[in-house]
């Protein structure tokens, strides 16, 4: 099954060229150029993955990405031109599940692409407790009594990381290689803004967390079950 | 006071005729104007006080204009005070000392006047008894000239004569007239009048100034007798003690009048001043806003509107550069995304030819290769040059976090081991310290990191590279050895310039753009940190990072040595420079010579 890729970029000449590296891929991409109809375009062609620019015409990438994320969890990997830390956690915040910074080179995009389109995680078929949550892996579901939490695909993602090791601190690099695919030293504020948006959700009290505890200079790790 | 005390040495004087001429103050010295005051200078402050007050006037001297113009106000109308009433106290005693003179000289010679007229109209013929009644008839006459009057009347000739009549001497000591003024009494004319100052014994004990006036009278048939005449000045005395008095006291007071009068108007004048210091300062400390307020059109005024004008253009001026500054941002913002997105295109359409150059000619599968490779270089470039814009702009922001420097190095180090492996370089890592979390911007350190141990690599000629990390307890440091070539110390000063190299014939084999240093130079700066370096041509270079363990703290040396010491160069040597080592022994060794370092270090600079 070829996965649908919906590139949102104003620059005609970069998507067209980011087409043809999907398609050689084996991907299906369809394109975008305007930031107002870009959610449109997404309701549209409902993809499986978004690649969006952070700078368009009309409404802004962080935007878009914020109004996307609130109808979907599609995985949407942003393109910046900028790694300067603002855009970049603005646009994490908004809800993009990763980003690449221009100029990047074909294999990269398609490894990031992969990442985020992967099957869910090889621990299916298990039941695990976080917390006073229940973590179905294989119905991706994560349940706080009979209430359904609704996670994006790297949220939950993230936290079946972290329950499948309840008594391992996982570093910020270590969530790195294993949510988001990256053998090198990446950015960790993908893991530091994607731990608070998983902490807004299932915490009951996100300043004084209890599914997603830190340890102070190391990482995170799972709060104990309960 | 010690007016007329008794003056040995003070000669008789000879009045002008009865009416001398007032004598001016500062003539010759005669006893009753010496006076003790004069003598007394004021002494403005007790230095004897313990040593921080002292202190306190000295820093209030130092610091408060108005202090310190008031103390000079003070002190020298004072002086000017001072010197007035002294003047004023001299003249005033001088005055009443000469018109007493006056008149106890007018006294006196009509005292012995009428005395006199008594002798010269009256015979006594030898006879004694006749001569002593008017002796007594003298005395009378006297008494009745001046009541209550001090004097005593003897002969002159010591030679005994029989009809003589007795001395006489009523409340006066002879004693108390000076052998000089006896011998020009005795040896002048009979009506030349003579006088000297002296202490008089009061009734109460003590003595009061007096003037002794002595003159000759003649007995008919006897001869001359002497006749001293003493009048005391305690009148006069009472009146200048009490004009002294009073002198002082307007004088005290003057100066207390004149000292609130400076200090009020003082404070007019530096009110207003201290108000532009005040603004002035924090002008200077950044708060572009503040203006001095102008009232009128004074001096002051003037500097007022001088003041607001400087912090007007100040603030235009930095305003427009703070504006500047930010388009300058804005345009590098822009640049990098303008210049990026066709890259990215140029990116992946070279990757994608690149990758498929297996079917085109040898020509134009060359060609691909080189775009490929080009492109590669102009986007580091790229990457590099937008960095070193943002610290021009300073537009950096660190994101700290707590990192641990020694596994940091372990990562990179881990990172390039494919790198060395391709130079055939070993690197090691010895790290006596440094394992504890610092805050630090871990992406920046490990740039700077991976910068230096790329360019040891470059330039270590395949020898061993050692890495040192090590902390004291204000600082983590890490060091990057090569035994390479090294440099002269004229080419390690400008490791750090952009697009500078040592040598630019070398070949380039790691594809550097020539900013690595100056990044990584800016990236330690950020972090409050140095970036130093050691080099000699034919022993290596040594880089040395240092950082704050508290971002922002003053680092006044680092916990590696720069400069590689004998000991270091002996330890390198034991460890072996190209045989397997063993680390535990490496590590205790290390750990030896970071001791022998801390020592050495001492009052050497970082």
């Amino acid at each position: 099954m070829t996965s649908r890729i919906l590139v949102v970029d104003d620059d005609t000449a970069l998507a067209e060229m980011i087409g043809i590296v999907l398609r050689t891929e084996g991907f299906e991409p369809s394109f975008c150029a305007d930031g107002a109809v870009a959610v449109d375009a997404f309701r549209a062609e409902s993809p499986d993955l978004v690649l969006l620019d952070l700078m368009l015409p009309g409404i802004d990438g962080i935007e878009v990405c914020g109004r996307i994320r609130s109808e979907s969890g599609v995985p949407i990997i942003m393109l910046t031109a900028r790694s300067d830390t603002a855009d970049v956690v603005r646009g994490l915040e908004s809800g993009a599940d990763d980003y690449i910074v221009k100029p990047f080179n074909p294999k990269e995009l398609v490894a990031r692409i992969r990442t985020r389109l992967r099957p869910a995680t090889d621990a299916a078929g298990a039941v695990l407790r976080i917390g006073d949550l229940v973590v179905d892996v294989a119905a991706h579901e994560v349940r706080r009594g009979t209430t359904s939490i609704a996670l994006t695909p790297l949220e939950f993602e993230l936290l079946v990381a972290l329950a499948s090791k309840p008594q391992q601190v996982f570093s910020r690099e270590m969530l790195l290689e294993q949510v988001w695919g990256y053998h090198y030293k990446a950015d960790t504020r993908l893991v530091n803004v994607h731990v608070q948006r998983l902490r807004a959700k299932v915490e009951l009290d996100p300043d004084n967390p209890k599914i997603v505890t830190t340890v102070r200079g190391v990482g995170y790790r799972a709060g104990a079950v309960t | 006071m010690a007016r007329g005390a008794p003056d040995p040495a003070s000669a008789p004087r000879k009045p002008g005729g009865a009416s001398s001429a007032p004598r001016k103050p500062g003539g010759a010295s005669s006893a009753p104007r010496s006076t003790g005051t004069a003598a007394k200078a004021p002494v403005a402050f007790s230095w004897r006080a313990p040593g921080t007050w002292i202190e306190g006037i000295e820093t209030l001297w130092r610091r408060s204009l108005r202090f310190r113009t008031l103390v000079v106000t003070v002190a020298l109308t004072m002086g000017a005070i001072l010197v007035a009433g002294v003047w004023m106290a001299l003249a005033i005693q001088n005055d009443l000392f000469q018109s007493r003179l006056d008149q106890v000289q007018g006294d006196s010679r009509r005292a012995s006047a009428a005395a006199q007229s008594i002798l010269d109209a009256s015979a006594t013929d030898g006879d004694r008894v006749a001569a002593q009644n008017l002796m007594t008839a003298v005395r009378s006459e006297i008494v009745q000239q001046i009541p209550g009057a001090r004097f005593s009347v003897s002969r002159i000739e010591q030679a005994p004569a029989p009809n003589a009549p007795l001395d006489i001497t009523s409340g006066l000591d002879e004693q108390l007239v000076s052998e000089g003024m006896r011998e020009r009494v005795v040896h002048s004319s009979a009506d030349a009048l003579w006088w000297q100052s002296v202490a008089l014994p009061a009734a109460t004990g003590s003595t009061v100034p007096g003037i002794i006036v002595g003159q000759q009278l003649n007995f008919p048939d006897v001869g001359p007798y002497e006749l001293y005449l003493a009048f005391d000045l305690a009148d006069a005395d009472t009146t200048l003690l009490f004009v002294q008095r009073t002198l002082w006291l307007a004088g005290g007071a003057l100066v207390l009048l004149v000292t609130a009068i400076a200090w009020f108007v003082l404070r007019s004048v530096t009110t207003p001043i201290a108000e532009a210091a005040d603004t002035s300062a924090r002008l200077a400390a950044g708060d572009l806003e503040v203006r001095l307020p102008v009232r009128g059109e004074d001096e002051l005024a003037t500097l007022g509107r001088s003041f607001n004008a400087m912090a007007d253009s100040i603030q235009k001026q930095i305003k427009e550069l703070a504006d500047l500054s930010l388009v300058q941002q804005r345009f590098v913002s822009d640049v990098s995304h303008e210049l990026r997105t066709p890259l990215t295109t140029i990116r992946l359409a070279a990757d994608m030819i690149n990758d498929q150059r297996d079917g085109f000619d040898p020509a134009t599968a060359r060609a691909a290769e080189l775009m490929h490779a080009q492109v590669q270089r102009f986007e580091v470039l790229l990457v590099d040059l937008l960095e070193i814009s943002r610290y021009d702009a300073g537009s950096v922001q660190l994101e700290l976090e707590p990192t641990s420097l020694t596994h940091l190095a372990e990562d990179v180090i881990e990172s390039m081991q494919q790198l060395a492996q391709q130079h055939g370089t070993d690197v090691r890592l010895v790290a006596p310290g440094g394992y504890s979390p610092v805050e630090m911007d871990a992406r920046r350190i490990r740039r700077i990191v991976r910068n230096l141990i790329g360019n040891a690599i470059e330039h270590g000629e395949g020898r061993p590279i050692v890495i040192t990390v090590d902390s004291d307890q204000r600082a983590v440091a890490l060091g990057v050895r090569d035994f390479g070539l090294g440099m002269s110390a004229a080419d390690a000063e400008r490791v750090f310039d952009r697009f500078w190299r040592a040598d630019p014939s070398r070949k380039r084999t790691i594809g550097g753009t020539g900013l690595g240093l100056s990044i990584a130079l800016g990236d330690a700066r950020l972090h409050g940190g140095t970036l130093a370096v050691w080099s000699e041509p034919g022993r290596g270079t040594h880089f040395v990072l240092t950082l704050p363990r508290v971002p922002g703290s003053e680092l006044e040396s680092s916990p590696i040595r720069l400069d590689p010491h004998e000991e270091g160069e002996a330890l390198l040597d034991e460890l072996g420079a190209t045989q397997p080592i063993d680390i535990a022994e490496a590590a205790a060794l290390l750990a030896r010579d970071a001791r022998d370092t801390q020592d050495a270090r001492k009052g050497e600079p970082s």
